[in-house]
């Protein structure tokens, strides 16, 4: 299959300057600056296939934006070697650009003051498409974002849910073979994630669109992506599916017991799990402890058995251990046990 | 051409929004008109009292004046950029704009258009005509087409200039205060520049070259003989500063950070 993004060794460097302290030190700075080079980004390599939808993600500051503004054309990279769609994003820029749609989450696309028909029209101007193909490809996006009502408003007059599909549909103008989504779902309330994410889907299956995904929300990647890139300080530090993390991570279950005796500490449950791969944690409400053990049928009967018949319990739930929970004990512990 | 019919689409667009005020956009023409004819009797007024200023007589200094507005005019209509760094790098404004397939700084003059400063073109020939029928100017058939010419080399000196302190936008943090003071050295252009001593009208013409907006190509109408060669070297001059600066935004451009959110 053809690769849509390559990247090679991709780095860009930022160059900021530390004040010395005291006033001193601010006469100091005027004369010689201290500058401190600081990789934002730290010679990451990864390619994308066509068709893919893949999650990028990483703690504020990991270097996912700069990333991706690296990928769009918006920064120079310092060094290294980046081929999107067959170009080269920054210094083919305005011919580059026709063939990707950006959404970033937090500014619009749009024209706040006129309607969104307006918005799209100038857009289809811009991006230079055709009548039919505007038409046959705009009208579907338009049913499938449910947006037909909201054409003739001005964008300030639209709630952040109906913004956002506008966004989404502006984006999608010209029928983009890449899709870059930067926090996509950031304020947006279930049912509108809902829709996103389905006509995202679609998307996908219909025009085989590749879609690079951020988010804070993991709940987007498990609903849309199959693969997973992990940035922590400018580094990828695991790239792979988002089932094998959970099969290499996520190997255990937890059971959470709420007890009716409020006596109970972790020294009094302890010695119930003796001789068993488990560990207590404590729930964060009264009385609710969580054990964490392994992922097989005869440990978790037996650690229910011993529990239920020394003390008397109110409820019990059992949780597979969420992708947030492996992605907070990646970052936590490194990725040593990968 | 493309950009052309772009130009036309932004420009409707800019007229659509202000019709949907319909009593703002009244308000605002009336205003714009009243402000302009303000203008007008205030430049009467101030060069009432002068006569002659190193051989330039009222009405020729008043002429120079109005020639002035018009490519001011034009400038003030299409390149407002002197809010460039707060609106486009702070703010991150410059992300949305190099996602868009046309040159950057195409896209900002469509945005950034205020279609209303090109009433100051209306005043600027009138303050013309006004002086030109005190100096018994004629106008010759070729007459208007140089002062497209003219016109349009006095308002790419006038955009390049801020388009290079803008571009510096790319590289340092703070060339804000830079844009105010460069207004104010613009202004030095209305005026005769061999009043001024001689390094200063060397800065006026070959490094902030604002004197061929106004001096120097209203000499040509005013018939200055000694003056024609900087006169027909008004376009020559608008091209050559346009170009480089359009070089150094663009090596700007690359050299952009991005806003950190």
């Amino acid at each position: 299959m053809e690769k849509i993004i390559e990247v090679k060794e991709l780095r860009k460097e930022f160059k900021s300057h530390s004040s010395r302290s005291g006033l001193k030190g601010a006469f100091r700075d005027l004369l010689t600056r201290n500058y401190k080079v600081i990789p934002a980004v730290n010679d990451i390599s990864f390619s994308v296939k066509r068709g893919e939808m893949v999650g990028y993600i990483g703690e504020n500051g990991a270097g996912k934006s700069t990333s991706i503004k690296m990928l769009t054309g918006i920064l120079t990279p310092t060094s290294g070697a980046v081929r999107v769609n067959g170009m080269d994003p920054h210094k083919e820029r305005e011919q580059f650009v026709r063939s990707i749609g950006v959404v970033f989450g937090q500014r619009s696309q749009l024209w706040w003051d006129i309607a969104v028909q307006e918005s799209f029209r100038l857009l289809k101007k811009v991006y230079n498409v055709p009548d039919e193909v505007y038409h046959d490809h705009m009208s579907h996006v338009i049913d499938s974002l449910d947006i037909g009502p909201l054409l003739d408003k001005p964008v300030r007059k639209l709630s952040l849910g109906q913004r956002m599909r506008c966004e989404l549909a502006a984006a999608l103008l010209h029928n983009p073979p890449l899709l870059f989504l930067d926090e996509p779902t950031i304020g947006l309330d279930v049912l509108v994630k809902l829709k996103i994410r389905e006509f995202l889907k679609e998307m996908n299956a219909r025009y085989n669109t590749t879609i690079l995904l951020t988010t804070h929300d993991l709940s987007d990647i498990e609903a849309l992506c199959e693969r997973v890139v992990m940035l922590d300080e400018g580094k990828i530090i695991y790239d792979g599916g988002l089932s094998s993390l959970r099969s290499n991570w996520g190997e255990g279950k937890q059971i959470e017991f709420q007890f009716a005796d409020t006596a109970v500490t972790k020294e009094t449950l302890q010695p119930l799990l003796a001789e068993m791969e488990a560990a207590w944690t404590p729930g964060g409400r009264p009385n609710v402890w969580i054990a964490n053990v392994l992922n097989e049928e005869q440990v978790i009967s037996e650690v229910i058995g011993r529990v239920v018949a020394a003390h008397k319990i109110t409820d019990l739930k059992v949780h597979e251990i969420s992708i947030e929970d492996i992605i907070r004990n990646i970052y936590e512990e490194g990725v040593k046990n990968g | 051409m493309k950009y052309t019919q772009l130009f036309f689409q932004y420009a409707a667009q800019y007229m659509k929004t202000r019709l949907t005020y319909r009593t703002d956009m009244v308000v605002e023409i009336v205003s714009d008109l009243l402000s302009q004819a303000v203008n007008f009797i205030f430049i009467l007024l101030v060069f009432g009292h002068t006569s002659m200023i190193s051989g330039w007589s009222r009405e020729e200094i008043i002429f120079i004046y109005g020639f002035f507005l018009v490519p001011f005019a034009i400038f003030g209509a299409f390149f407002n950029i002197w809010d460039f760094n707060e609106r486009y790098i702070v703010k991150g404004e410059m992300d949305r704009i190099l996602t868009r397939p046309i040159h950057s700084l195409f896209q900002i003059v469509l945005e950034r258009m205020e279609l209303e400063s090109l009433f100051g073109v209306i005043t600027g020939i009138a303050v013309m005509f006004y002086a030109g029928s005190r100096l018994d100017l004629t106008i010759a058939w070729y007459d208007p087409f140089v002062f497209v010419l003219l016109v349009l080399g006095g308002t790419l000196v006038y955009a390049s200039i801020f388009i290079l302190i803008a571009s510096i936008s790319f590289w340092s943090d703070s060339p804000t205060s830079i844009m105010p003071m460069m207004y104010n050295i613009g202004n030095y252009g209305r005026y005769p520049v061999n009043i001024y001593n001689s390094i200063i009208r060397f800065l006026l013409t070959w490094i902030l070259p604002f004197a061929f907006v106004g001096v120097y190509p209203a000499a040509y109408f005013l018939g200055r003989e000694n003056w024609y060669l900087y006169a027909f070297l008004t376009p020559v001059i608008g091209l050559v500063f346009f170009l480089f600066s359009i070089f150094m935004w663009n090596a700007g451009v690359t050299k952009y950070r991005g806003a950190g959110n």
